[in-house]
């Protein structure tokens, strides 16, 4: 296993393991260039996650898990989707929704999931169609 | 773009199995049917550029998210 530094716009410097190194084919939406990101646990309970993005030191995007706050979320993920971070095994996917802090609320994103294949390391934002989740669910109100 | 004339009832179709058929009209109002293959993904516009429009404010709001992170809720334990 090897380790790079890097200087992180909102993390500052950052030893980035291989292991912790996903790639998003596609990019994340509105994102298209940046493919490699590292996931990086923001505390101790496993919930909170950066994706700190390797090609733009100051791009990162705080996830979470969402099974803790939203514990009736159950994403279908399109087939399509699947094939393409080369999906076959419900149990090899990982779910994290893109989290924002706003001035008044923290909200997720449940309607455009992360869904990374933990076997290849390959991930992908998907689009659902189901118009009753959000891309503003309130995790907290301030 | 191509621009094509459909009355109510009529389809058009896209490289041999996608078909887009007009199902009701009612004001500036149309209803659309979308027969594809389960490969196909149809998603209204605005949602690809809501889910966007989220990114971007998640990612502008990063530097907020990091020195705000031990404010953020933590799930109760179950055990």
């Amino acid at each position: 296993m090897t380790a790079v530094m890097i200087e992180s716009g909102h993390l500052g410097p950052v030893e980035i393991d291989d292991d912790s190194v996903i790639e998003f084919p596609a990019g994340i939406i509105g994102f298209p260039d940046q493919r490699r990101y590292a996931i990086i646990a923001a505390e101790e309970t496993g919930v909170y996650s950066w994706l700190q993005s390797l090609d733009q030191p100051d791009l990162a995007f705080l996830a979470l898990v969402p099974a803790p706050f939203f514990p009736d979320y159950a994403p279908v993920i399109p087939d399509e989707d699947c094939r393409s971070i080369g999906l076959t095994d419900p149990a090899d996917a990982q779910v994290l929704c893109l989290v924002t802090v706003g001035d008044d609320v923290i909200t997720a994103n449940l309607l455009g999931p992360i869904v990374l294949n933990v076997r290849n390391r390959k991930a992908r934002q998907v689009v659902l169609t189901d118009s009753s989740l959000s891309t503003k669910a309130p995790v907290l109100e301030l | 773009m191509l621009i094509l004339s459909r009355r109510l009832n009529e389809s058009i179709v896209i490289s041999d199995d996608i078909v887009v058929t007009v199902l009701e009209v009612r004001g500036d109002q149309v209803r659309l049917g979308i027969r594809a293959p389960r490969h196909v993904t149809v998603h209204r516009e605005e949602v690809q550029r809501e889910i966007m429009e989220a990114n971007k404010a998640a990612a502008k709001a990063a530097g907020r998210a990091a020195s705000g992170l031990p404010k953020l809720p933590r799930p109760e334990r179950s055990d």
